[in-house]
């Protein structure tokens, strides 16, 4: 279990997360990828704090930060999920052609 | 944590978070693969055990267990085929997306195999959860200042989004669902041209 | 303090055993309890008459349903017993002996509850049943609804402690329980602990309105092995609360585990007898006061408490 060991792990994840981002046609999908990327980027750092930081309390903070990150995209994005879907009938990427009307 | 139970461990979680993670993607049951990313996640929260991150990892678990079974609800609402019971391809642009998806894990994990990464060891691995609490209390209390109001904001702006009473009734009262054909007049014009027969009010 | 920790081997076999034995114990003191409150005039027996139940719940018919999902159905009770085993490990049974008292004990303890609303809702979607599926997602809004109970309440536990290992919670329980000085804490861990078993007021998943709901399609040994599961959990749920409010193994001449058996036994006595006079609390009902008066009291319960630490 080294640094780089972690970090191709975490690329991995990060790798089949931006493939399901971009592959995915339901929001909720696109949703799951990024959760899927923001999971190998919060492994990531987690594996810099141990190996490459000597245990900086900070590493565990970015770690924390991320976490952050992810419950706030979770939420607004299924608050935008549920929007949309009131207003345009559309849950896949291809139900919506432009940004307005 | 060294020796070769652990770097077995670490190899077992490490192949099973990439291999349900490919997984949730490749379902037809959308309850599956919710669950699927939450064994991902497990995964991933087992190996920072490992690697010593021991409030993170049992954090991860805790977190991702309720973000998930939110999601499933999410997705047996606005997924069809939420139980896989009929097979389904729901994927555009694949092959860009399979090019993407391998050219940026390759790319990472090259910056991660030539790149000449420095190597600290962990300095006090007993004392990691007390300085991870002295540092939120410390010197990060002003991030997390910062990202409690902005985790309010967030649950003010989802209900906001979502909420079916606006401050004058009902939120969608006077409104009309949209064209189902995409090349017709959109419904906002229609509702906006004056109506030939309506009395005007009177005047002063 | 080093977490203690026993033989992995022997971990397990005490592991079994205290799950095994804490789900009979519980069974009985359901049957006992329920005998008394109903009037019975030999309650004292039906312990023994309870095995009749079992044995007619073996010959349950069980459904077989169009394209249940075979996979989640059985994954459903192994992964409850599965976390009730892992909820046990964190606590402390004696002086000394724990089978993993982890530095992060009350997290661990928030993740198994989490886990096990998990395994509900799968327990009720994998049938592929309309009824089942609405008890999953009853469970699902009822237990967010406490989730965030259990863990204010357990970290007002931990701030006395200065340690999220349960250890040093009944370590720092040796001048005065946490039942005196946090009166706020049992009332609401009870709400949690009756939740995450769906027991008595909030058996709402299997209550009977919906004719018993995720457990509807589930027949014979299934179900058997999902009462048995809930029992279990309650028993592990009884050693949480003596451990965190009552003192767990602290306690003069009798040996640490004994205390913590008897301590046990009479809170989940207590749990079964609120089972029994406590009718089903309407879900609408539980979650607005989950919510709006349940949780507002956790959030006055931790202030109270890391007031008192600090002063």
């Amino acid at each position: 279990m080294t640094l780089v060991a972690v970090l191709v792990v975490a690329a991995a994840l990060i790798g089949v997360g931006v493939w399901g981002v971009l592959s995915q046609q339901s929001f909720v999908m696109v949703m799951m990828g990024f959760e899927l990327a923001l999971n190998g980027v919060m492994l990531a750092a987690a594996g810099a704090w141990r190996f490459a930081a000597g245990g900086e309390p900070k590493g565990q903070v970015l770690v924390i930060v991320a976490l952050f990150v992810m419950a706030i995209e979770a939420a607004i994005g299924f608050a935008l999920v549920v929007a949309v879907y009131r207003r345009r009938q559309a849950d896949t990427t291809e139900g919506i052609a432009t940004m307005e009307r | 944590m060294t020796g070769w139970p652990v770097d077995v461990a670490f190899w077992v979680l490490a192949v099973g978070a990439v291999w349900f993670g490919w997984r949730v993607f490749r379902t037809d049951s959308m309850v599956r693969a919710t669950f699927a990313l939450l064994v991902s996640f497990l995964d991933v929260g087992a190996i920072m055990v490992l690697l010593l991150a021991e409030y993170l990892g049992v954090a991860l678990f805790f977190m991702m267990a309720v973000e998930m079974t939110v999601m499933a609800i999410f997705m047996v609402a606005y997924m069809m085929n939420p139980a896989g019971l009929n097979p389904m391809q729901m994927v555009h642009q694949p092959r860009v997306a399979v090019v993407a998806g391998v050219l940026a894990a390759a790319g990472l994990a090259a910056v991660a195999w030539f790149a000449d990464l420095p190597s600290v060891a962990l300095v006090a691995p007993q004392d990691t959860i007390r300085e991870l609490g002295l540092e939120v209390m410390g010197e990060s209390m002003i991030l997390m200042q910062t990202a409690g109001i902005t985790l309010l904001a967030t649950m003010i702006g989802a209900v906001a989004l979502t909420a079916a009473h606006g401050r004058f009734g009902e939120a969608t009262s006077g409104s009309r669902p949209p064209r189902l054909d995409p090349d017709a007049e959109p419904v906002e014009q229609e509702m906006a041209r004056p109506d030939p027969h309506a009395h005007h009010g009177g005047h002063g | 303090m080093t977490p203690a920790t026993l033989h992995p081997l022997l971990a397990v076999v005490v592991g079994g055993l205290v799950l095994a034995g804490g789900a009979v114990v519980v069974g009985a003191l359901d049957a006992v309890v329920g005998a008394a409150v109903a009037g019975d005039p030999r309650p004292a027996t039906a312990g023994v008459r309870a095995w009749r139940r079992v044995v007619l719940a073996w010959r349950r018919p069980g459904t077989v349903t169009e394209r249940p999902d075979l996979v989640l159905w059985v994954v459903a009770p192994a992964a409850y017993v599965g976390v009730a085993a892992l909820a046990l490990a964190v606590l402390p049974l004696g002086d000394g002996i724990a089978i993993a008292d982890v530095r992060t004990g009350i997290v661990v303890f928030g993740a198994v509850e989490v886990l096990a609303m998990v395994a509900v809702f799968l327990h009720g979607w994998a049938a592929n049943s309309a009824l089942a599926l609405v008890g999953a997602y009853r469970f699902v809004a009822e237990s967010l609804s406490f989730l965030l109970l259990s863990m204010f309440v357990l970290i007002a536990a931990a701030l006395p402690a200065e340690s999220m290992a349960f250890g040093e919670i009944v370590a720092s329980q040796q001048g005065l329980w946490n039942v005196v000085r946090q009166p706020l804490g049992l009332p609401l861990f009870t709400v949690v602990a009756l939740g995450t078993t769906f027991w008595g007021p909030l058996n709402l998943p299997d209550g009977a309105d919906i004719a018993t709901g995720t457990s509807l399609e589930v027949g014979g040994p299934a179900y058997i092995a999902w009462q048995v599961a809930r029992r279990a959990m309650l028993a592990v749920y009884a050693i949480a609360t003596s451990v965190v409010f009552l003192g767990g193994h602290l306690g003069p001449v009798l040996p640490g585990p004994v205390w913590l058996a008897l301590k046990s036994v009479v809170v989940a006595s207590g749990f079964v007898w609120l089972g029994h006079r406590v009718g089903r609390v309407p879900m609408d009902r539980f979650v607005r006061v989950a919510w709006t008066v349940l949780l507002p009291l956790s959030f006055l319960h931790l202030a109270v408490t890391g007031a008192v630490v600090l002063l």
